[in-house]
């Protein structure tokens, strides 16, 4: 990656979004649950809902609304009993608003220096893509004007929120789309900066800060999805471009590099395509013309009623196959386009088009219906005769942005792992948002900041108080910084040997995670118990791992783990009578141990073992 | 509102909702604009519309408040062209205010009903391709405030745009008292020989999922397509936006506070039920359109009848207060098959003389039931028989809220003896003979 100095030279601005779900035990405004693991409810109901753009603020549909309304979607939202109520299924008011959420947020916002509004307004936002069933998410600013200073530069922190989670997406078949709400009014903070990050690394490092204040509030949730960041990006003469729900702070980086450098290649397609002058032609149905096509994608549809439209990109030759990040070309970008319409994707000419099955005849026919000459490219969208037509339609705009440069768009995360992401949808042009009537607003008391003020997570002293249990500065920020901070918290609180602690959390962890164990499913009240167990002498180090192998594979209590797998520690006599059964054989101390260890591998302190043969 | 401190600074300084201001308190500035207070909100906070959208709360006292500029003005609602496909029938939408006809200014929150077509096409332009939609906005009301003159204003439109070439007539209104604008309608519509549908919502239409668009196009088209000759409502089957259904309007009820598919047909099945895209699957047996007439409204109304609950413990001088303020009738909403307490431990609280001196006095009873599912009866237990002997009219199988409103209408156009008559008589659908298996809790 460049450093600082390339990224001012071409223009890099770069703010963050982190949202982070908080640890409640109620959602924002209604009584329905929080602790909800994500896929383990069984849906008792399922309802259908339509949602159109309305008209917003300055009179007009917001395209971004508006793009999403004509894709004409349903949603079907999946409805877990005990999980949701009326509420979350826009048939009943929000009630009251979480105070404990409220005072989380509160907190928070000292915690970043931020000056607390005195009186917290509800808003309405609108939403388009279906994520909230009521069409709008509630959310309020409850702070703004805050700093804070990572690696010894002051970054702005202009605002922070207090919002609902959305519905968690489970499927999308052509135009209907599938949520689950049970996640859906979980109290959520947003937590903003300001868009002056100045290279990706920084970004990094300031979502991990913010992140580590919030986990060591203890007052957040842990596991999948309960963090996200949105990322803005833009470069000199590109978009801003909103990278959406990033979950894995790792990549971060890479995904805004990736960014970088993808507006960077479609404005050098730009250029080329002005030099070349080109054009982009209008839609042209060639159903009739392919009709009798070989091409399994055009031919599938034709029997029932569907349409191939195609339409010419004069002067595109070759630039539809060129790369902009990593196996996504400009051909991909404008197939996202056409798919928000409901089909399966399009055909370019600068694929292999016989692989498609294209006969010369068919090449031919195209050529002549849609005038090509040398030097164009053509696309061919097939599919329902309504999809087809939005499709093409939709297709054509992002082929014309190309001309231009880098639309403004909401991006997906692709998880490749190449920091690769897909268009989602234009961006908003500013959001819908007006208050939300059937919320009364907060006024902030003097109760309220002053409990804020001694409930705000403090970094330092969290990190002078990790350097006291571990006495080690880098091993304290490492388990500061780690996502199990809030495991570590609460096993110490017992636990006799800290740094074992640390580093079981911090490594063994790790090792079986890569080694294919699923331990992120086990609980911190196992991992307090497996601690117990060992510093009440019950089991040996060896035998830690072994336990968390067979926990990753089915969650029972430690006594009855160690118990069926003959882990107990064996410790004092029974040890001695085992050294006195091996001198029978022999004298040599390694010898013995040998012995011993290859039997008791897992039940014998190698240390214990060792005092016993001086 | 703001409080007067506030407001008397705003006036000294010309500050108007909408301008854009700049506030510096203890060492921070913002700017945006200013906000009207709604009444839940604190009036010693001014609030602010930030730039990103969000309104916050800031303290009055000890800020230094400025204008930097002039508000922009209200924000036009958009409008769309009316289309005029003379091939489509004509369809006379009256408007009376409630969710489904109000438009939310995103700025403030304030609520404006929408009263021209065009506003209405705008958001809902399905309509122009089911009808030529004509608007009448005779009053804009909450419901809870419509009394029997505004059931007489709207039965008026509704016949005045009937006769006048309109195919069927769609009542846009309040929810809350939709059930009894809609058995009044039943009952004041005289010769009606088209569909009259009352809808509404209960999601406001500010926002993208509200119910009031698929309410309005499927009311569309069972107005300018059906064959039904009833008044009836229009609303959403159940929580999903696939179906409405039309259930007749004296046999409907509004069954829950919030629901999108609050109101149910109760003794009944729903007339028909219809997509958005204008399928219609007719249900229940209804009277339907033939030949022409022309439709009438009959609008008296006896306001002087009461509708009362009998419970354990309830005090029955309650009928004495209403007989001795002149009241003409009484619907008492008793318990099970048309109970009221007739020998308590506590004598003071048996109804029976109550009940007697009223109908002496004139005043007719009617009995229904506060299990609004099923028939009152008026043998089965002896105390039933008690009750009825001293003349009180049992009503069947007819809704507690439609026999109030039936009695009102006979009482306002026929003599008691008459009213008393008509009162447990079949009319408009109000009583069915028989229930269906399938009529409860759907």
């Amino acid at each position: 990656m460049q450093d600082e100095e390339y990224y001012r030279s071409i223009g890099f601005m770069c703010g963050l979004e982190l949202h982070q779900r908080l640890a409640v035990p109620r959602k924002l405004f209604c009584d329905c649950p929080t602790n909800i693991i994500p896929a383990s409810g069984r849906s008792t109901a399922s309802i259908t809902r339509r949602q159109r753009a309305i008209a917003g603020e300055l009179g007009t549909v917001d395209v971004s609304a508006g793009f999403e309304a004509q894709r004409g979607r349903a949603f079907i939202y999946n409805v877990a009993e005990g999980r949701s109520c009326l509420v979350e299924i826009d048939e009943e008011p929000p009630h009251r608003i979480n105070a404990e959420a409220m005072g989380t947020v509160l907190a928070f916002a000292k915690a970043l220096s931020m000056r607390i509004v005195d009186e917290i307004q509800p808003m309405r936002k609108g939403v388009v893509d279906g994520s909230d069933p009521s069409a709008f998410q509630r959310t309020a600013m409850v702070a703004f004007d805050g700093h804070i200073i990572v690696d010894g530069n002051r970054v702005d922190i202009p605002s922070i929120f207090l919002e609902e989670e959305s519905c968690r997406a489970e499927a999308t078949h052509g135009r209907e789309i599938t949520y689950n709400v049970e996640m859906l009014g979980v109290p959520l903070v947003e937590i903003d900066t300001s868009p002056y990050i100045r290279t990706p690394k920084e970004a990094k490092d300031i979502a991990l800060y913010i992140g580590t204040m919030m986990r060591i509030s203890g007052m957040v949730q842990r596991g999948i999805g309960s963090v996200r960041q949105d990322v803005n990006v833009s470069i000199r003469g590109g978009a801003r471009v909103e990278i959406k729900g990033l979950q894995e702070i790792e990549y971060l980086d890479a995904y805004i590099d990736t960014e970088v450098k993808r507006q960077q290649e479609l404005l050098k397609i730009r250029d080329e395509l002005v030099a070349r002058k080109a054009s982009v032609g209008k839609a042209t149905d060639l159903t009739s013309a392919l009709k009798g096509t070989k091409v399994g994608l055009i031919s599938s549809h034709a029997g029932k009623g569907g349409k191939a439209l195609g339409f010419r990109l004069a002067g595109f030759s070759g630039m539809l196959g060129r790369e902009v990040a990593p196996r996504r070309r400009l051909g991909t970008e404008i197939s996202d386009y056409a798919k928000s319409a409901g089909v399966g994707g399009l055909i370019h000419s600068d694929e292999d088009l016989k692989g498609y099955g294209f006969s010369d005849g068919d090449i031919d026919r195209i050529s002549k219906k849609l005038s090509l000459k040398d030097g164009d490219s053509f696309i061919i969208i097939a599919g329902g005769a309504e999809s087809s037509r939005k499709a093409a339609g939709f297709a054509i705009e992002r082929a014309k942005y190309a001309l231009v440069g880098v639309p403004p768009e909401t991006r997906g995360v692709i998880g490749d792992g190449t920091g690769t992401t897909r268009f989602l949808r234009p961006l908003p042009g500013g959001s819908r948002m007006y208050p939300e009537t059937d919320a009364r607003p907060i006024a902030v008391t003097k109760k309220m900041l002053s409990d804020a003020e001694s409930s705000a997570p403090d970094i330092k002293a969290e990190e002078q108080k990790l350097v006291g249990q571990l006495k080690d500065r880098s091993l304290a920020w490492r388990v500061m910084l780690s996502p199990r901070l809030q495991t570590y918290t609460s096993i110490v609180q017992s636990a006799k040997d800290p740094t074992f602690v640390a580093h079981v959390l911090l490594q063994k962890l790790t090792e079986l995670r890569r080694a294919g164990f699923s331990v992120d499913g086990i609980g911190d009240g196992r991992l307090t118990e497996l601690f117990e167990a060992y510093d009440n002498g019950k089991i040996t180090k060896q035998a830690v791992d072994e336990i968390l192998k067979v926990l990753s594979k089915r969650d029972q209590d430690v006594s009855s783990v160690i118990e069926q797998n003959k882990l107990e520690r064996i410790s004092g006599i029974p040890l001695k009578e085992l050294v006195d059964e091996a001198r029978k054989k022999t004298d040599n101390k390694d010898q013995i141990k040998k012995e011993i260890m290859s039997k008791h591998r897992l039940n014998v302190d190698g240390s214990e073992l060792n005092s016993y043969l001086v | 509102m703001y409080s007067d401190e506030i407001a008397g600074f705003l006036k000294k300084h010309g500050i108007k909702t909408g301008d854009h201001i700049r506030v510096e308190y203890s060492g921070v500035t913002i700017e945006g604009e200013l906000m009207p207070k709604t009444e839940v909100g604190s009036p010693d906070t001014l609030t602010v519309k930030l730039k990103s959208g969000y309104n916050v709360g800031v303290a009055f006292e000890g800020a230094t408040v400025t204008k930097i500029a002039e508000s922009e003005g209200p924000v036009a609602f958009p409008t769309a062209k009316l289309g005029e496909d003379k091939g489509l029938p004509k369809v006379s939408l009256i408007i009376t205010g409630g969710t489904i006809v109000n438009k939310i200014d995103y700025k403030t929150g304030g609520v404006h009903p929408v009263i021209t077509p065009e506003e209405l096409l705008y958001d809902v332009p399905e309509l122009s391709k089911i009808a030529r939609i004509s608007i009448r906005n005779p009053f804009s009301m909450a419901s809870e405030d419509i009394s029997y003159r505004e059931w007489g204003v709207i039965a008026n439109e509704v016949a005045s745009e009937l006769n006048g070439g309109a195919r069927g007539a769609v009542v846009a209104m309040g929810t809350d008292t939709m059930h009894y604008a809609s058995a009044a309608l039943g009952f004041m519509l005289q010769g009606l020989n088209a569909p009259v549908v009352v809808t509404g919502a209960q999601r406001s239409s500010d926002r993208g999922s509200s119910d009031a668009f698929m309410n309005l196009i499927c009311s569309a088209h069972i107005a300018a397509k059906s064959d039904i000759a009833e008044v009836g409502i229009c609303m959403h089957r159940s929580s999903s936006d696939d179906e409405c259904q039309f259930i007749r309007g004296t046999k409907a009820r509004k069954m829950h506070s919030t629901r999108r598919d609050a109101f149910r047909p109760v003794n009944d099945s729903a007339i028909a039920y219809v997509k958005a895209d204008g399928r219609i699957r007719y249900g229940s047996q209804h009277r339907k359109m033939s030949g022409k007439s022309k439709a009438s409204a009959m609008t008296k109304f006896e306001s002087k009848v009461a509708l009362v609950t009998a419970y354990p413990n309830s005090d029955p001088e309650l009928i004495d207060f209403y007989v001795r303020r002149g009241y003409r009738g009484i619907i008492i909403e008793g318990t099970g098959m048309g109970h009221v307490p007739v020998l308590p431990s506590n004598v003071d609280r048996s109804w029976m003389d109550y009940i007697a001196q009223a109908i002496k006095k004139g005043v007719v009873v009617g009995m229904t039931t506060q299990t609004l599912y099923g028939r009152v009866n008026t043998n089965v237990y002896s105390n039933l028989r008690k009750i009825s002997e001293l003349g009180v009219v049992y009503c069947e199988d007819m809704l507690p809220e439609t026999a109030y409103v039936k009695l009102g209408w006979l009482l306002g156009n026929y003599s008691p003896k008459k009213a008393g008559e008509m009162l447990n008589k079949n009319i408009v659908g109000e009583i069915s003979q028989r229930t269906e298996l399938g009529e409860f809790l759907v």
